[in-house]
């Protein structure tokens, strides 16, 4: 085992977390002050604005994978669990809403806000997971 | 399973940040280990136990019952 597993995983961690989410911020405000300044906005720049707000949160994910991956036994412990935890709330969501979608009890919902359902629930898993041990 | 990790950690005046600094690993490892409410895999319980100059047996205490709690953090 080397020393410093933990310590060196989380630097690589935000040193790529923090760039990646000031990207991001920029990524939208630009995309939606370009698409503004459009009567009818071009189809071409839809969708490089939308592949390119994707990529960073994906890149996040990866990241976080990365981290579970290179960080310390119990600390890769919490973060799969706080994973695999904000996957399945975020799935039972998709169930959820597609079921009342589909016996019309809701119209519409925007599947963009599944992502946060899932950064918050795998959030709160993490605070959960980690406040157990410190208790 | 018990151990005597937080005693040997008390007897040099380390602090939980400075062991798992020694061990490469988070304070909240530590934590757990020390509480055990997670059990270390064998080569992290043999960094321990090779850090504190102790052979594994003294260190970790395997006689105990299993206990429903542990490794879930």
């Amino acid at each position: 085992m080397t020393r410093q597993t933990f310590k060196s995983a989380k630097r690589r961690y935000l040193r790529l977390l923090w760039p990646l989410m000031t990207l991001y911020v920029i990524i939208i405000l630009a995309g939606s002050y370009t698409l503004s300044q459009f009567d009818a906005e071009p189809r071409w720049l839809q969708i490089s604005l939308a592949l390119a707000s994707a990529a960073p949160v994906i890149a996040t994910l990866f990241a976080m994978l990365r981290y579970a991956n290179e960080t310390d036994e119990y600390t890769r412990l919490v973060q799969l669990k706080a994973f695999a935890w904000g996957g399945a709330f975020t799935i039972s969501a998709v169930f959820l809403v597609g079921f009342f979608q589909i016996f019309d009890v809701i119209a519409s919902f925007e599947v963009f806000w599944l992502g946060p359902i899932f950064f918050l629930a795998y959030g709160l898993a993490t605070m959960t997971l980690n406040r157990n041990v410190c208790e | 399973m018990k151990n005597c990790v937080r005693a040997l950690r008390a007897e040099r005046g380390w602090s939980q940040a400075t062991l798992a600094d020694e061990l490469g690993v988070s304070r909240q490892s530590v934590n757990a280990i020390e509480t055990g409410k997670y059990d270390p895999s064998l080569p992290l319980a043999f960094a321990i136990a090779r850090l504190f100059n102790q052979t594994i047996e003294e260190v970790f205490d395997d006689t105990q019952p299993p206990n429903q709690s542990q490794n879930k953090p």
